[in-house]
């Protein structure tokens, strides 16, 4: 190839290039918290099938997420938990819309060898010894000896607003105990499935063989968190999964919105372990 | 293949047009585009330092009692920059510690001791270790290496700042290598075969001779590694723990911390653009920016010095 061929060729598909990212269809992007991601994300494949319109799903967590709506770099926000004053005051010219489209729970999880030890409860005031920095042995609790490994969230996270609320009546409350900060859910697993004695608060849907919710124990009653109990509202932690929309939202988005809210829509909800908003 | 021969008569009018074209820039047009060139650079680290210091003027009026303080709560109005700016420079100093010896001491060897086809390959190899991203070795630090810190010293998490240093040393290793084997083999043949003719011996060439010739790279090479290990986000922010906190006591690298741009990762999209929380988060970042031009600096009087001296 001669230099003048080659110059001509890279400039074709330079253009090429800015083409292709100018022509993108108009896609709807979604992002915000990592709680309401997967089932966003699994409806917005079937809703691509179904229509043919590309949603982009982003995590971020949910104060990344009404950030970006509220900036107008995304079409919908994604919160596990409600907008603060605060937040709301960021943006005194714009009027938002929570839809709720799911209930979760934020369970106390712990590792396996914890809960095969035998910790299968705790009250909402062991809790708050623990992340209070009160106590720092699971033996405090009938548990081995061993110093308890405290997984806290990142300040924003709706899961540690949800948690800090019920358990420690303040939703920014301090959490001197703390040995760990974390963001996302799927950070937070991998953090406790690792350690051999973590705690940690995790959405519902995040539990596994590795990660176990504990039960929570409220005047002499055991509480498991099921879904039957999340359902019922009994499981005393819980919270809506929303989201959020901006009054001046474009078509394609409010399509995406219907779809999500419809029986099968609402179906995506009940897969990834999180109980419908209208069965 | 016509382009190299230019002038044969047969050549096709448009080529000769082709020809022209480039003959035209005059000497004044390439001088003033080289110009601007500069002073659009120039602009920019201009505009980026005005930018982060207008920023965060407001901050320090907005939280000037609490910023020297150790508590981080923005929803408490509490922005304690303390444990963050601590979190930095030890990363820093320690992966700094653990890097440079063993990086120089490679680059010696490689350098005075191996073959030309060993130092090529073992440069090839380098190069391709420096430009693996960031992530990656974030992924290798959460998955085996605080795993492994972790068990060694009997710790309940390994996410501390000793896994964070031993990361980051990795990470700046083959900067430091490849940068200061390039001084060392730079050094002038004849110095080395003088060296040798009066009888020193090897170990003596390289202290004597070959040490003193490359200090000037090596001790660049050293502060552009360390601008990496400073600016370092994503391999840091997996493995550090994100803890606000000045560990007790202070020296103990064996609990969490948190550097200053972890911290800029976990929180910079949560921040409202404007807010206190924002514009603190902009006053840590000028500090890290003047840190790392500062040192840039240095490296750069360094290696020009180093360069006059040959």
């Amino acid at each position: 190839m001669t230099k003048q061929n080659a110059i001509i060729s890279l400039s074709c598909s330079l253009i090429a290039l800015i083409c292709i990212s100018c022509s993108a269809p108009n896609h709807v992007s979604v992002s915000g918290s990592t709680t309401v991601l997967p089932t966003v994300s699994k409806a917005a494949e079937s809703f691509k099938m179904e229509t043919g319109q590309t949603i982009i799903v982003n995590a971020g967590g949910s104060g990344a997420g009404f950030n970006q709506l509220g900036e107008g770099q995304t079409d919908i926000g994604m919160m596990s938990r409600d907008i603060t004053q605060d937040e709301l005051d960021r943006f005194p010219n714009l009027n938002f819309k929570i839809i709720p489209i799911g209930t979760d729970a934020v369970v106390p999880v712990v590792s396996s060898e914890i809960y095969a030890a035998g910790i299968r409860t705790l009250s909402f005031k062991d809790l708050d010894a623990i992340y209070s920095g009160t106590v720092d042995n699971w033996s405090a609790f009938g548990g081995p000896d061993k110093a308890i490994l405290v997984i806290d969230k990142e300040a924003s996270s709706g899961t540690r607003h949800t948690f800090m609320e019920i358990v420690m009546g303040d939703k920014n409350a301090l959490a001197p105990g703390a040995d760990l900060v974390l963001g996302a859910n799927n950070e937070e697993q991998t953090a406790l499935a690792q350690s051999d004695s973590a705690i940690g608060m995790l959405s519902h849907a995040w539990m596994n063989a590795d990660v176990i919710g504990l039960s929570i124990k409220q005047n002499g009653v055991l509480i498991d968190p099921t879904l039957e109990n999340i359902r019922s509202g009994v499981f005393p932690i819980t919270r809506d999964l929303n989201l959020i929309i901006r009054s001046d939202i474009r078509p394609e988005a409010q399509a995406f919105i219907d779809y999500m809210l419809s029986a099968e829509g609402q179906k995506h909800v009940a897969n990834s372990g999180y109980v419908e908003k209208r069965p | 293949m016509h382009l190299s021969h230019p002038k044969t008569p047969t050549a096709h009018a448009s080529h000769l047009e082709f020809h022209k074209l480039r003959t035209l820039p005059s000497r004044s047009f390439i001088y003033s585009y080289a110009t601007l060139s500069a002073l659009t650079a120039t602009l920019l680290v201009v505009l980026i330092l005005g930018l982060l210091a207008y920023q965060s003027g407001s901050a320090i009026f907005e939280a000037n009692d609490s910023l020297l303080g150790s508590v981080w709560s923005p929803a408490k109005n509490q922005y304690g920059i303390l444990p963050m700016l601590y979190g930095s420079l030890i990363v820093m100093v320690l992966a700094m510690g653990l890097a440079l010896p063993i990086g120089i001491l490679t680059a010696l060897y490689i350098s005075e001791t191996r073959s030309e086809t060993v130092r090529r390959l073992s440069k090839t190899m380098l190069e391709i270790l420096a430009g693996i991203p960031s992530i990656v070795y974030g992924l290798i630090g959460v998955a085996f290496l605080s795993l492994w810190v972790a068990d060694i010293f009997y710790l309940q998490t390994g996410r501390v700042i000793l896994t964070a240093s031993l990361l980051l040393a990795i990470m700046i290793l083959p900067t430091i290598i490849t940068l200061t084997e390039d001084a060392f083999s730079n050094v002038a043949t004849p110095y080395r075969e003088n060296a040798y003719a009066l009888g020193l011996y090897r170990f003596e060439v390289i202290k004597e001779v070959i040490l003193p010739q490359a200090k000037g790279d090596v001790i660049g090479a050293a502060f552009l590694a360390l601008g990496r290990a400073l600016g370092e986000t994503m391999a840091v922010m997996l493995v550090i723990g994100s803890l606000d906190r000045i560990p007790t006591p202070a020296y103990n690298i064996l609990s969490s911390a948190q550097t200053i741009t972890s911290k800029l990762g976990r929180e910079i999209a949560e921040s409202a653009f404007g807010s206190t929380h924002f514009n603190v988060l902009v006053l840590m970042s000028l500090i890290l920016v003047v840190i790392t031009l500062s040192l840039t600096g240095l490296a750069h009087i360094l290696f020009k010095s180093a360069g006059s001296n040959d």
